[in-house]
């Protein structure tokens, strides 16, 4: 098992830059989650270290090894695809032999291998059958399967779940970081849906417009993200963000007021020395807002728009008196209707300060 | 209902005229086959009056037919064999792998397409006759090999099979010939199938090159030694109708064992997706 160290690594099609100077470091062992929104770079990246895309620029080292500019069989890294990729005209038993017999090994050490990695993923009772007679979910583990048989130093997944229904990809998940306490190898997984990063990740790596955003554990870029884009992509449901005016600033505080609630000033944790009365953006996640007044929070009126019920809980849609959508975590019984004038209250202790820019003002 | 009923009987009448049509110059090729000579120049009857099978004794016995089925039978096989060999690695390179002057190489490839064979035949002699190949089967099966229909057939479904599939076989450390072999070849078994019966068809049917290229009674092919048939007293109809007939049978029974894939591989070749 291995750990992976991308150093300057960048990717150019043509004149277009796809990939800017990416450094990570994933230690031996570590489930790191690539997430970002779709054409963000993240297969493109994770395809590079699988060898299936040319590297433009920087180095990729497993190991110690510098593998940027070998063959993606020589890597040591098995990749499961999106779509499975499992050769149809082949048994699951064909297709997780399918790089051994490719490699030559002695048939007893195939099937013993092949039949090992059917007992982790119980495909014991598959083994003769073909990709078309299996269920989305058993492709997928034939996938994996076929992946665990080929002993790499690196488990990379493009996002391996996008094609299963809602139900299955939440059974798979827990397969796969079930898999991943039983063999300890280093993963790489790709997605776009940052629950799966979240419940996956020892370590997520959010990418933009193939730049890396922010590197951290899940929690940490929860609890403190980088930027507005990192804030906002990481939770669900999503950040809110509300403009917001700097009355004076000192010692790491910012005494601010909201556009939407002028003449309420409060303080937020942010920079000092940025200019007074210069606009910022506060982010305040939906579940740190609450219905009515509370004492110690900053009010702020607006107008109901629909709840997306989930049961215990339900998330209000609401606009503001200048138009900035909010959403706000309700639990209990209280509900407003839609069309409703509402009052909320947003903790301030819980408020995220940003530049005009997005960066994070700390 | 009762006009749908008496339009689908016109229908019919006019499908069996049809089927008719195209079936009675076989129906009278094998009638003549079997009567004896006097009857066919003398009378016209739709049964022979007499069952007579000198004709096919003549063929069979008299006749250089079995070295003629012996020179089309592995002409046609190589053919086959070479076409879908080099067909299918050429596809693959134009489908699968980036080098430069690919699309110029697969527009060449589709340009080929307007060039009539009867066009090159005389450089094909002339090509034929400096590597000392006129008389032999290497003379018949080169210039036979280019047929670029094939090449296109097999792109068109190479493009098709999903990228994914190509570099999990890499990750798997295959090279393209095993990836060609073992992944893209099964996968389109059915493909290949069609192209090959279809490619024998043409090849054992293939008259102008084999005639031109082999002049020793030896070394024909079927359909050129028919043409041998004759007699120093002139025509003998029965003769060159079971003569044709047996030199027709291999394709006969070709297209009876296999019609759904050559009828398939009429379709792909046509442009038609089957």
């Amino acid at each position: 098992m291995s750990g992976i160290k991308l150093t300057g690594v960048s990717k150019s099609f043509g004149a277009v830059k796809v990939i800017h100077d990416v450094d990570i470091e994933i230690q031996q062992g570590e489930f790191a989650v690539f997430v970002g929104p779709s054409g963000c770079g993240k297969s493109t990246l994770l395809r590079m270290i699988a060898g299936l895309e040319e590297t433009t620029g920087g180095q990729i080292r497993i190991d110690t090894e510098d593998v940027t500019r070998r063959e993606a069989s020589k890597r040591g890294v098995a990749m499961v695809f999106q779509s499975y990729a499992l050769y149809p005209h082949l048994s699951v038993f064909d297709n997780m032999a399918f790089s051994l017999s490719i490699a030559r090994r002695p048939k007893a050490e195939i099937d013993a291998k092949v039949r090992a990695a059917a007992d982790i993923l119980r495909l014991g009772d598959y083994l003769s059958h073909k990709p078309s007679q299996l269920s989305g979910g058993q492709r997928q583990r034939v996938a994996i399967g076929r992946a665990i048989v080929r002993e790499p130093r690196v488990f990379l997944f493009d996002e391996p779940l996008s094609n299963l229904d809602a139900e299955l990809r939440v059974k798979m998940r827990m397969e796969i970081a079930r898999l991943h306490r039983q063999i300890g190898a280093t993963m790489i997984y790709v997605t776009h849906d940052q629950v799966e990063a979240m419940t996956l990740a020892d370590k997520i790596v959010v990418l933009k417009a193939g730049v890396v955003q922010q590197v951290g554990e899940p929690l940490e870029l929860y609890r403190n993200p980088d930027n507005m884009f990192v804030a906002g992509f990481i939770g669900s449901p999503g950040m809110n963000f509300l403009k917001a005016r700097v009355m004076s600033a000192a010692a790491g505080r910012l005494v601010v007021e909201l556009e939407d609630a002028p003449g309420v000033p409060f303080d937020v944790p942010g920079t000092a020395g940025v200019p007074l009365g210069k606009g910022i953006f506060l982010g305040v996640r939906p579940e740190h807002i609450a219905l009515g007044e509370r004492e110690g929070s900053v009010p702020l009126k607006a107008t109901a728009e629909f709840i997306e019920e989930l049961g215990g809980t339900g998330y209000l849609h609401a606009l503001t008196a200048t138009g900035a959508e909010m959403t706000v975590e309700c639990r209990g019984e209280e509900r407003p209707h839609p069309k409703q004038a509402i009052r909320l209250s947003l903790d301030p202790k819980e408020m995220f300060a940003f530049s005009e820019r997005g960066e994070r003002l700390r | 209902m009762q006009r749908k009923t008496i339009g689908n009987i016109l229908l019919l009448a006019l499908t069996l005229c049809v089927a008719c049509m195209w079936a009675f110059p076989i129906y009278w090729a094998v009638v003549t086959s079997i009567k004896p000579e006097h009857e066919v120049v003398t009378k016209t009857t739709f049964i022979p009056d007499v069952f007579n099978f000198s004709a096919y004794y003549f063929a069979l016995f008299e006749t250089n037919l079995a070295a003629w089925y012996v020179n089309s039978l592995i002409t046609s096989i190589g053919v086959t064999i070479i076409v879908i060999l080099i067909s299918v690695m050429c596809a693959y390179a134009l489908s699968q792998i980036v080098f430069p002057g690919r699309r110029l190489l697969y527009g060449i490839i589709l340009a080929s397409f307007m060039v009539p064979s009867q066009a090159l035949v005389v450089s094909q002699f002339v090509l034929m006759y400096r590597f000392g190949l006129i008389n032999s089967w290497g003379g018949i099966i080169l210039p036979q090999l280019i047929i670029p229909v094939v090449v296109i057939v097999y792109k068109q479904f190479f493009d098709s099979v999903p990228k994914e599939l190509r570099e999990a076989a890499k990750l798997d450390g295959c090279g393209d010939f095993q990836i060609l072999f073992r992944l893209y070849l099964p996968l389109n078994w059915g493909i290949t199938t069609a192209l090959a019966i279809i490619t024998y068809i043409m090849a054992w049917n293939a008259f102008l090159w084999p005639f031109l290229v082999t002049n020793s009674e030896d070394m024909m092919t079927v359909t050129v030694g028919i043409t041998q048939v004759d007699d120093a007293f002139g025509v003998k109809y029965a003769r060159d109708m079971a003569v044709a007939i047996l030199a027709a049978m291999p394709v006969a029974l070709a297209y009876l064992l296999f019609q759904k894939r050559v009828t398939q591989a009429l379709m792909l070749s046509s442009g038609i997706k089957g």
